[in-house]
């Protein structure tokens, strides 16, 4: 049996010569039938962000590119990146590529795959030993992240829910996390058993859940998952931001302060209930 | 193998190199061969308060430049026996200090001594580093206000980090030593108290040392206010040294005096 997922959203950031956009890939094969004694597919649901190029120019790219992981050094430290030449006037040949590829090593990220023109990619990926994501359908339109309307997917089986990444996986802290301090689960939830301090910042790619006072930041969902969420056992941070959407101490003060507190989105408006 | 502590707390001005110098002498008083090392470099101060500078030849930094022996750098005091000081270089700066000197220096004291009380300049950069890396304990040093309680929780972060100790995936003990604080300007409001602070920082207490004009009157005279055994912060600063030890005893100084008749008539001095 083989499923094919919906990509839920397509969520784009344009950043002058280039834009970050943030996909959920078309899951792997998944076979649980297919029983062997050394090893087993698995379809994951990983996050991968698309590098997308409107130059091949590495002159031009590299200041902006390291101003960009200067900002945001968590995020970059090996971060997995599908690079996008869809929007290239011109085709980079090999060689261009490789120094492409280069520069986004040297800034820490991992070069996972190749978006291109589909007719030459697979050319160029068996070169490069990339994978090919380049036939990969277009499912929803740019820069409007559609939640709630997935695509019908192609296959002809009923749609089963995404097999979920191994139970355990969320990163967990158990000691205060001090002013100053940043702590970032990429890729999953972050569960924090202790207090945040003033000055300190907590990111997830999901949820983040403070077992403790909140008075720093928290970012839920920083590569845009809006189904992200922050609970925390008492309300009194700096800010706290889900998806890119945040709120600031001065609007919590009236509404949630120092109570236990869930936030998330409901559509563009970041809602704090009390717990 | 000798203790090494470290008195931190971010901000400056909070009454390090004063508590350094009480946490110091109260050690040596309790018997245990004690240094005091000043890892301010460029602002030397400890051997002002500890009313020893007329006696510096050499200092830290030409240890590590081994321009000097420890033996002829480290200063005797006059008034407490088994405490021994090390002062920084007043004429050079923070770079003067490096990972392995100091490490080379610290691995010397260790061999004969039972404690080793750092005292860290203000800030988080290089020379606050140095001073916290290779820390068994911290004491750090907060006063009730927001700035400095801010910085410690800071500092509280660098030492889980940036420490030997962490490095090698073990923890610094942390104790909390409350300063200046004022169990008036408390009830009034207007300044954070004992459990406000607590509840930031989240460490055990160690001490709250009264605002006292007793400190003032001891840096100025160059005496460890801990042996000025008549005044409210000297005993502050020895019932911490005891807590230090694993002695129960009670916080005082927390609440505030009720003036009785006869004092309000007459008056009284703190």
């Amino acid at each position: 049996m083989i499923r094919l997922a919906p990509e839920i959203f397509t969520r784009k950031f344009n950043h002058k010569d280039f834009s970050v956009s943030e996909t959920t890939p078309m899951p792997q094969a998944v076979n649980q039938e297919f029983e062997t004694r050394c090893f087993q597919f698995k379809s994951t649901r990983a996050a991968l962000n698309e590098l997308i190029l409107s130059t091949s120019d590495t002159a031009l790219l590299k200041p902006q590119l390291a101003e960009h992981a200067a900002k945001v050094p968590m995020l970059f430290s090996n971060m997995p990146v599908i690079l996008n030449l869809q929007q290239l006037s011109e085709a980079p040949d090999l060689d261009a590529l490789s120094s492409l590829l280069d520069l986004c090593r040297e800034l820490s990220l991992v070069p996972v795959g190749l978006k291109a023109d589909p007719d030459t990619s697979s050319e160029l990926c068996r070169h490069l030993k990339l994978a090919d994501f380049s036939h990969q359908r277009r499912l929803s339109k740019e820069n409007e992240p559609e939640p709630s309307q997935p695509e019908p997917p192609a296959a002809t089986e009923p749609v089963t829910p995404p097999v979920q990444t191994a139970p355990g996986a969320a990163k967990v802290i158990t000691t205060p996390v001090r002013s100053g301090q940043q702590v970032y689960a990429r890729g999953t939830d972050l569960i924090i058993l202790a207090p945040v301090s003033a000055g300190a910042e907590v990111m997830a790619d999901g949820h983040i859940h403070v077992y403790g006072p909140l008075r720093g930041r928290a970012m839920a969902g920083v590569t845009g998952n809006v189904e992200a969420r922050i609970f925390c056992q008492s309300m009194e941070a700096e800010l706290i931001s889900i998806a890119g959407y945040f709120k600031t101490s001065e609007d919590l003060h009236s509404e949630c302060w120092q109570q236990p507190t869930q936030a998330l989105l409901r559509g563009s408006r970041l809602d704090t209930v009390s717990l | 193998m000798a203790e090494i502590i470290v008195v931190t707390s971010g901000k400056g001005g909070v009454g390090k190199t004063t508590s350094s110098a009480a946490i110091g002498t109260g050690l040596a008083l309790k018997g245990f061969k004690t240094v005091l090392i000043d890892f301010d470099v460029g602002l030397r101060n400890l051997d002002l308060i500890m009313g020893c500078e007329r006696r510096v030849v050499y200092d830290f930094v030409n240890v590590i430049n081994k321009e000097a022996t420890l033996n002829q750098a480290l200063i005797r005091d006059k008034r407490t026996e088994n405490l021994y000081i090390l002062p920084a270089s007043q004429t050079r700066d923070k770079d003067a200090l490096s990972v392995e000197g100091v490490e080379a220096v610290l691995n010397e004291l260790a061999e004969s001594f039972d404690y080793i009380v750092c005292d860290s300049p203000a800030g988080i950069e290089k020379g606050a580093q140095l001073a916290l890396y290779f820390a068994d304990t911290a004491i750090v040093v907060t006063n009730p206000e927001v700035s400095s309680v801010r910085d410690s929780d800071r500092i509280l972060g660098v030492l889980q980090s940036k420490s030997r100790k962490a490095e090698q995936g073990e923890s610094v003990k942390e104790h909390l030593l409350l300063t200046r604080y004022n169990p008036n300007r408390v009830e009034a409001g207007e300044m954070l108290s004992v459990d406000d602070v607590k509840e930031i920082l989240a460490i055990p207490l160690l001490g709250v040392i009264p605002e006292s004009e007793a400190v003032l009157k001891a840096s100025n005279q160059g005496v460890p206010v801990i042996l000025d055994a008549d005044s409210d912060a000297g005993q502050a600063y020895d019932d911490a040294i005891a807590r230090f030890l694993g002695e129960d005893r009670e916080h005082r100084f927390l609440n505030v005096e009720r003036k009785g008749f006869l004092s309000r008539v007459f008056g009284r001095k703190g």
